[in-house]
């Protein structure tokens, strides 16, 4: 609300808190521990037995909340004697806001959240606040099929993972049109103000800090920048500067042909979701390349919705797993973080007809027969060949730019 | 000796039976608020809060979007109370008297009133939507032919999805409150006037509307009150910017900033001394319609 | 206060309905009752239809296609609804009870006896009724942490009894104040004791009342949401919790579905209670705060 400053409002905020706290430093794993706390991953296994993982995520979809219970929670009670409590959270910020807020009212272990599905920004919060247990993501038996030489895996967002998360799937956005209304969806940014301006009151986005509407946002600044490599690096209030007038511009100059004016916009994905599907839009998005078939076959979406990407590519990024220093149930959250590398689980993951999630781990670790099977799935109506979607990826900017280009977008969007 | 403690019990005993109810009062909400108030003002040492500060409230108080927010939840309030006073009024005066289906239609007319809050709104959304029920009835009749050709009522700019939603739960509350007086009262004083020569606009605007004023009075605090506080509807059917206090409130509250959350407690204060102010002025009316 | 004052009234609108006199139906009380009907009907109706749609899109009045997805989904397991239908029964309930042990003896005093500190006692059960609890909630939430209450069925329903003593108070002592000791008396005088004179003269005498009270203050728990958000900590979810998410976007027909279960109670609460409505503003003002 404030004007705030915009330069790393998160940075500030974490420092200040890892001074109020102090005490809370993650234990370092020492030499022949797997994790902090553990010397085999039998001690983990052992630990783990019949205890609860408090798993926050987000909750927001029906299909990715009966799939959890059922392919996670079912499997863990069964192999492991884990019970799974999914807790369903609107945003992942608010699992980050309840380990910040513990920790400020002094709670260094036993706390609430034992293990949240995360990336980017909210695991930067985290780490420079020194609330995450670790390091143990490198050191789990299944992390073997995670190539963590490969910079897109050990970094999230531009940041060092340090063995603090583990992933377990991948993530590109694409778009999604309505084809029975239009034939040939704009590629690129230009293209679409033309279609915006000439086709009023039918596109819109979500509002930021919704993480697909911020996408939408991160898409304007690849855009506008000449180079997106800038965004690799970390924050540079210079070359901030130099662009985002340029974005603002943009986003201001298609607002009063957007949905509803732009006098409001959805305020998450699942309420663009139902436009779409009422036809009050015709233009969508989905950071699950797969999931609009899912969303056909389940009534959710007319058959005519299909997705495409922009010629200049669209951003791509992993989902991670990490665990609070002051969770009850470190061992538990490691035993499941585990479990979901198993290639076994990945196929499960993978299937269309089930979840359809992009997969983290390096299938060059898999037998000749996984990757058969992988190969042997189908596509779904609406989804894109994964040669196209691999050839259109992007990675996405260093995690320092997100909040201001948050807080940039209510600043000189949403409020102007 | 005996009688010393008899009376020793004696006056002990009220205090005694008014103490629970109290005691969980004043720790539990009087708590909440001096934890609130000295977080609002950077004072909160279990929370590592240590630097005394009125800056929050100075931030707060100069903010545009503040004031803004100030402004959409006076005005919903505001339209919330009168049109629901109008509409309750009107039918508390037809539903006073018998006619064939008055009782079970009073009955209907009560449903509302014990129905949450979450549940106005999610019938909203689904009605009044672009895309909503009524908008396709239109669509069936040929007023219009796509969802942008219906008025935007929900998550717009002046409100109109909260108001009905408000206005939806609180007519039943007003009316009945009417309905009482006007039962209470009976039909003599009309029945006096009628017989002095006073014709029905007389009759309403010199018997009944003086009759159930004092009611109306506070019945209206209590509707303002409960409008300018509540979150969950405003943050379902309103507008994503600016919104209402306590959405705002609750939203600078959540926000990870350790800067944040004296913010949104200092809006949250600014919210409790405005409703404060409706309390004393409930308390008088109170008296005065006693009186 | 208006607590007591119009006592009498509803139970004359239902026995004698005040002006005895049969009306045929103008026009006026034909849009009249037609406007009520309508207004509160058809959204419940619309609820209803929704909820038993698989898709029902733009412009279709009635659902092209029918089905129970939605309902097998709400009473799966990965829905959470069982479980929140559980907590939320749990919470209220828990809430109820400890409203009555908090509350009925004040109410006694208050309904039955003038003493010093009467208006003080009356200003305090007023406050957190125009006064958002809200305010309270997020200035207590950082020492329910501390305390260990957040995510735990006590902290929320310590959270759920701010707003709910004062009305349980307020009901009952109105209960009282129309309620005669003197039969107490008797019956002390006839050698009972204290339990026997609750068990068989007071109890009974009030009992209908405290049944009003308590039905009264289980839906206040029952429809309490931003204070089990924030104490709840995401772990203790209850029913408006989970229906949340589902509404302005994601699947309608499971959030019409979770809708319908969670209007239920006070729907049957209504029919329980209808002949005692109208006890004076402020008692039934605790409706607005559901």
């Amino acid at each position: 609300m404030t004007v705030k400053p915009i330069l790393g409002a998160k940075c500030l905020k974490a420092i200040g808190l890892a001074a109020v706290i102090g005490a809370a430093t993650p234990a370092a794993t020492s030499a022949g521990e797997i994790a902090p706390g553990f010397d085999t991953w039998d001690d983990v296994l052992s630990a783990a037995d019949g205890t609860t993982v408090n798993w926050f995520m987000w909750g927001g979809s029906e299909t990715i909340n009966g799939w959890v219970d059922k392919y996670f929670g079912e499997v863990v009670k069964e192999r492991y004697n884990i019970t799974l409590n999914r807790v369903p959270i609107g945003d992942t910020v608010d699992a980050v806001n309840l380990v910040l807020t513990e920790a400020q009212a002094g709670v260094t272990e036993g706390g609430s959240v034992d293990m949240i599905w995360i990336n980017g920004d909210n695991f930067k919060t985290l780490k420079e606040a020194e609330l995450l247990y670790g390091p143990w993501s490198e050191s789990v038996p299944n992390a073997v099929h995670v190539n963590w030489n490969d910079p897109s895996i050990a970094n999230d967002f531009g940041v060092s993972v340090d063995g603090l998360e583990s992933p377990w799937g991948s993530a590109q956005m694409v778009w999604e049109y309505n084809s029975a209304y239009v034939s040939d969806p704009p590629r690129t940014f230009e293209a679409t103000a033309e279609w915006i301006h000439s086709n009023p009151g039918l596109f819109t986005y979500p509002a930021p800090p919704d993480f697909h509407g911020l996408s939408f946002v991160k898409h304007a600044f690849y855009w506008a920048a000449d180079d997106w490599s800038v965004f690799q690096k970390p924050f540079d209030q210079a070359v901030f500067d130099s662009i985002a007038p340029k974005v603002w511009a943009y986003l201001n100059d298609i607002e009063p042909d957007l949905w509803r004016g732009g006098q409001t916009y959805p305020a998450k994905i699942a309420a663009l979701n139902e436009l779409l599907a009422n036809s009050e839009v015709y233009f969508g998005m989905a950071l699950n390349p797969r999931r609009t078939s899912n969303f056909i076959k389940n009534g959710t979406y007319p058959d005519t919705i299909r997705t495409f990407v922009h010629d200049t590519g669209t951003l791509t990024n992993k989902n991670y797993v990490t665990i609070p220093s002051a969770a009850s149930n470190p061992a538990g959250a490691m035993v499941i973080a585990n479990y979901m590398l198993s290639t076994e689980h990945q196929l499960v993951q993978a299937d269309p007809t089930r979840w359809g999630w992009g997969i983290p781990t390096d299938i060059s670790t898999w037998t000749e027969a996984e990757r058969a099977q992988l190969a042997s799935y189908e596509l779904g109506i609406a989804t894109l060949p994964p040669g196209e979607l691999a050839e259109a990826g992007l990675p996405e900017p260093h995690a320092s730019w997100v909040v201001n280009m948050e807080n940039g977008w209510i600043e000189n969007v949403l409020k102007k | 000796m005996k009688l010393d403690r008899y009376s020793l019990k004696e006056r002990l005993k009220i205090p005694l039976m008014v103490f629970p109810s109290m005691a969980v009062i004043v720790l539990l909400f009087g708590g909440g608020l001096v934890f609130g108030l000295l977080q609002s003002v950077g004072y909160l040492p279990v929370a590592g809060l240590t630097d005394f500060t009125f800056s929050h409230y100075v931030n707060v108080l100069t903010d545009p979007t503040f004031l803004r927010s100030l402004w959409v939840t006076f005005r919903i309030a505001f339209i919330v109370t009168l049109l629901s006073t109008i509409i309750a009024v009107g039918m508390a005066f037809v539903l006073r008297e018998q006619f064939p289906g008055s009782r079970i239609s009073t009955f209907v007319f009560q449903i509302p009133l014990p129905v949450p809050h979450l549940v106005a709104a999610s019938a909203v959304i689904l009605l009044f939507a672009q895309s909503g029920l009524i908008s396709r009835i239109a669509v069936a009749i040929g007023f219009i032919d796509a969802p942008s050709g219906f008025p935007v009522l929900i998550n717009d700019k002046l409100g109109v999805g909260i108001t009905l939603s408000f206005v939806w739960k609180e007519v039943p509350f007003i009316g009945l409150v009417v309905l009482a007086v006007l039962q209470s009262v009976g039909p003599k004083y009309e029945e006096l006037a009628r017989t002095l020569g006073a014709n029905k606009r007389q009759r309403l605007q010199y018997v009944l509307l003086p009759l159930i004023m004092p009611g109306l009075l506070s019945t209206w605090i209590i509707v303002f009150a409960f409008t300018f506080a509540n979150f969950e509807i405003p943050l379902l059917l309103g507008q994503t910017f600016p919104q209402t206090l306590p959405v705002q409130a609750f939203q600078e509250f959540q926000k990870p900033e350790l800067t944040s959350r004296p913010i949104g407690m200092a809006i949250a204060t600014v919210i409790a001394a405005i409703t404060i102010v409706l309390l004393v002025a409930y308390r008088r009316l109170a008296r005065y319609s006693r009186a | 206060m208006t607590l007591s004052s119009n006592q009498q009234s509803l139970k004359k609108m239902v026995k004698g309905r005040g002006l005895a006199e049969r009306h045929p139906l103008n026009w006026t009380r034909w849009i009249t009752v037609g406007v009520i009907w309508i207004v509160v009907v058809l959204p419940l109706t619309a609820l209803f239809l929704r909820s038993f749609a698989f898709r029902w899109l733009f412009p279709d009045i009635l659902p092209g296609q029918w089905g129970l997805r939605a309902w097998d989904y709400t009473f799966g397991e990965s829905s959470r609804v069982i479980e929140a239908l559980l907590n939320s029964i749990g919470v209220a309930l828990l809430v109820t009870m400890l409203a009555m042990i908090v509350g009925l003896p004040t109410a006694r005093a208050l309904g039955m006896h003038d003493f010093r500190g009467k208006k003080v006692v009356e200003w305090i059960l007023l406050t957190p009724i125009i006064v958002p609890v809200l305010v309270a909630v997020m200035g207590i939430h950082i020492v329910f942490i501390k305390l260990r209450l957040t995510g735990t069925i006590w902290g929320v329903a310590l959270a759920h009894l701010i707003p709910a003593t004062p009305y349980f108070v307020l009901v009952m002592s109105s209960v009282f104040a129309n309620y005669s000791p003197a039969l107490e008396e008797t019956a002390r005088s006839l050698g009972a004791n204290k339990f026997r004179v609750f068990r068989y003269v007071t109890f009974p005498a009030i009992s209908s009342g405290l049944l009003g009270a308590s039905l009264f203050t289980f839906l206040i728990s029952w429809s309490q949401y931003v204070t089990t958000l924030l104490i709840g900590s995401g772990t203790f979810v209850t029913l408006p919790l989970v229906l949340f998410p589902f509404l302005g976007g994601g699947n309608a027909a499971v959030g019409s579905a979770i809708t319908l279960i969670f209007v239920a109670p006070a729907i049957l609460v209504l029919v329980l209670t209808s002949r005692s409505l109208g006890r004076g503003s402020t008692v039934m003002g605790g409706f607005g705060k559901i």
